[in-house]
């Protein structure tokens, strides 16, 4: 069985008329990283919160079909038993400050406090987490005085300090400056190489196509397809569902260039590999 | 962004105290001299509290507290000096206006009790880190919610009113008038505060769903990054308080009995 | 302004989304205030943020805000202050039941709730005044009616409460009607709607 499962999902929010969802049907698996993408309205940060049952539980509201995360249904779980399984991190990382902390270390320890993790375990496990965010530095900081991609990663070490297997993250770059977008994306990495389930709505669609074994395409909440990025970028109709395709895809298009099942490159490296070790490849930079 | 909490950590013997004990003697300080009535033991307490206040290197501290309470009571002086009913020797005149002994005598009572409060307020207030206040209210029993909702406030609040400048700044390079006629500047007051109110609702969905992903609901025992711990003064000042405040209550039951009385 | 909603306008489940709302309220109160000093207005204008949550999220949300701000004030610039809390807190009590009831919709029913919001906040704050500062407010028109009616007694205490209270409250309501009107509705829905199932 899939780590987690999405069954026929419908949704709408109260005092809404359309659907934010409209049912949506798939299967992600564990160690999985899934890219969802989509234009603005599309369903994509509905779809992040129904994993962890926010939708509806928070924001009430028409529901129907399921969502099971290692089968355990997330509307039957309220939020703060699916949080020890699944993070969210969202768009705007001043709002994921808790406010009641003096510092950054204080502050990743929030949830582990709630949780009664004994001080000790805390400690060790912040003083990991900062580690691999490379945050340690700012420890003592104030945690309203760092800057956004500090801030992020801050907010992304106090998810990581639960030891979710899942981690969701709503746009984690949308409102940082390029330094601190590329700080974020090296944790990205970080936790993909252990091996984390992520699922990420994300605008910067070379990522993307780097980072992504599949891609979730939604459009006026329905999922259109779900396919490996190759797949999904390769598609004709990307423009009526709102999505621009990654640059070396659309290059290696109106080159024509294509491997053998047909598919077109989303990546540098396939550009160049498609393109043969012959150097050309490097002038496609 | 900083807190607006009042706290600085000296390492102070009042420092060491819990919260609990530093809140007991707010009560005592305000309850001991009702109950026995008599300036003296208010003048008394009131010196204790400043020299508490001055061992722990605080007492500058307390100055915009007394400036803010100052001057209302500036005011009171005034008008009970001036303008108390009833029978009145005079003091001295200003124009039309009589000074009244009994009116200055009243509103010396009322300047002696006010600073007597909010110099033992202070003793609490300047010597107590918001965070460990909210442990103590959560280890009696208070839901660490509502616990989480008293701490953050010291940071949320500086954060909006941080906001307050901008938006002025922008509402003005619009043309919008804030100074002039009552009306004007009675015009001026919902575009000042409608963008304040509208962002600081937005923030409070997001940070609901930031809280909710971090146990925020957990119903585990909450346990305590750095648990405060009181240092070995702590006992002995709460039984001392404590015996104080029965003291207090025995003499007041006596007096009403009519057993002893205090020397008016 | 939902009319008459269902349950009990008491009820204590406080969700996350009331409980933050609570730290957004005192700051528009703090805001309020700030602004009406800085327009010079002869009005406190510090208890929208309580009416405001107080209508979004029932009397007990209306109430912890209410009385929260004076006691974070009382931390932190005036000690006295918390106990007027209490005034605050009665505030929120009666906009939330007034809101709870549907009587925030039209002028009229803003005014009645400005006038029962001012007489509750004048019931509570003026023994009070009488307690800690021998019965004026430190407002200069209130404390002006004071003075002339001799500095001391209930009455002469009450009627430096309401001049001070009355009108700013029913100031205060019409600005509270007037925001919660335009407030996003998907805001508001996280207090008060219901769930429905599309299987």
């Amino acid at each position: 069985m899939a780590q987690i499962e999405v069954r026929n999902l419908k949704y709408r929010y109260p005092d809404a008329k359309r659907l934010a969802l409209d049912d949506v049907s798939c299967q992600i698996e564990r160690g999985e990283f899934v890219g969802v993408i989509g234009r603005n309205g599309a369903g994509k940060s509905t779809f992040t919160q129904a994993l962890l049952g926010l939708v509806p539980n928070f924001y009430h509201g028409a529901y129907g079909g399921s969502v099971t995360i290692d089968g355990q249904n997330v509307r039957e779980s309220s939020v703060d038993e699916l949080c020890r399984k699944v993070g969210l991190v969202f768009q705007n990382p001043f709002n994921q400050v808790t406010g009641s902390k003096l510092t950054v270390y204080e502050e990743i320890a929030f949830g582990l406090e709630n949780f009664g993790v004994p001080p000790k375990e805390m400690r060790r496990r912040i003083d990991a987490a900062m580690e691999l965010l490379d945050i340690a530095q700012y420890k003592d900081r104030a945690p309203f005085d760092l800057s956004g991609g500090q801030m992020q990663r801050m907010a992304l070490a106090g998810i990581i300090v639960m030891e979710p297997e899942v981690i969701v993250m709503d746009e984690p770059t949308s409102q940082l400056d390029p330094q601190g977008s590329e700080d974020v994306f090296r944790a990205v990495d970080v936790l993909r190489a252990q091996g984390k389930t992520i699922v990420m709505v994300e605008h910067k669609i070379e990522k993307i196509a780097a980072y992504s074994d599949r891609v979730m395409l939604l459009d006026e909440g329905r999922l259109v397809a779900m396919d490996t990025p190759r797949a999904i970028f390769s598609r004709d109709d990307l423009a009526e569902h709102g999505v621009v395709a990654p640059t070396y895809t659309q290059i290696c298009r109106q080159l024509g260039v294509r491997s053998a099942d047909g598919l077109y490159p989303v990546t540098l490296e396939e550009t160049r590999s498609l393109l043969g070790a012959g150097g050309r490849g490097g002038e496609v930079r | 962004m900083k807190s607006i909490s009042l706290f600085e950590e000296k390492h102070s013997f009042l420092n060491g105290l819990s919260p609990e004990t530093k809140l007991l003697y707010v009560v005592v300080a305000i309850a001991f001299p009702a109950l026995v009535g008599g300036t003296v033991p208010q003048l008394a307490i009131m010196l204790l509290s400043i020299a508490l206040l001055a061992g722990s290197k605080i007492l500058t501290k307390s100055k915009p507290i007394i400036a803010v309470s100052g001057f209302v009571l500036l005011t009171v002086v005034i008008v009970q000096t001036f303008f108390r009913g009833g029978a009145y020797t005079e003091l001295f005149r200003i124009g039309p206006l009589v000074a009244r002994r009994e009116g200055f005598d009243y509103s010396l009572g009322i300047v002696l009790n006010v600073f007597n409060i909010i110099f033992a307020f202070c003793v609490f207030v300047l010597a107590t880190k918001p965070s460990d206040m909210m442990q103590s209210m959560v280890r009696r029993g208070i839901s660490p919610r509502l616990g989480y909702v008293f701490v953050s406030l010291f940071q949320i609040i500086p954060q909006m009113t941080e906001h307050t400048s901008t938006i002025t700044d922008a509402q003005r390079s619009r043309g919008m008038q804030t100074e002039g006629s009552l009306g004007t500047r009675v015009r001026a007051f919902l575009p000042l505060i409608s963008p304040v109110i509208m962002s600081s609702f937005t923030d409070t969905r997001e940070r609901s769903i930031a809280l909710e992903v971090r146990g925020f609901n957990s119903h585990e025992r909450k346990t305590f990054l750095d648990e405060f711990v009181p240092s070995s003064a702590d006992r002995p000042v709460r039984i001392a308080l404590l015996a104080l405040l029965t003291l207090g209550v025995a003499f007041f039951v006596l007096r009403i009995v009519g057993v002893v009385s205090w020397p008016r | 302004m939902s009319s008459k909603r269902e349950g009990s306008p008491w009820s204590l489940k406080l969700n996350t989304a009331s409980l933050v709302l609570i730290p957004a309220a005192i700051g528009i109160n703090y805001v309020g205030k700030l602004f009406a000093s800085m327009l010079k207005l002869p009005l406190w204008l510090d208890s929208i943020g309580t009416c405001l949550s107080a209508c979004m999220a029932g009397p007990v949300v209306g109430a912890l805000s209410g009385f929260l701000t004076n006691v974070i004030y009382g931390l932190t610039m005036d000690p006295i202050s918390t106990v007027y809390g209490l005034t605050q807190a009665g505030i929120g009590i009666a906009v939330g039941l007034m809101a709870w009831y549907g009587h925030m919709r039209k002028a009229p029913g803003i005014l009645v709730a400005g006038l029962v919001a001012g007489l509750v906040a004048v019931c509570i704050s003026t023994p009070l005044n009488m307690a800690f500062w021998g019965g004026s407010t430190g407002n200069v028109w209130g404390d002006a009616a004071f003075a002339a009616m001799g500095s001391q007694g209930f009455l002469a205490s009450a009627v430096d409460e309401i001049i001070v209270d009355l009108p700013d409250k029913i100031v205060v309501l019409f600005i509270t009607a007037g925001i919660y009107k335009v407030l996003p509705k998907s805001l508001i829905s996280l207090y008060q709607a219901k769930d429905e199932s599309l299987d």
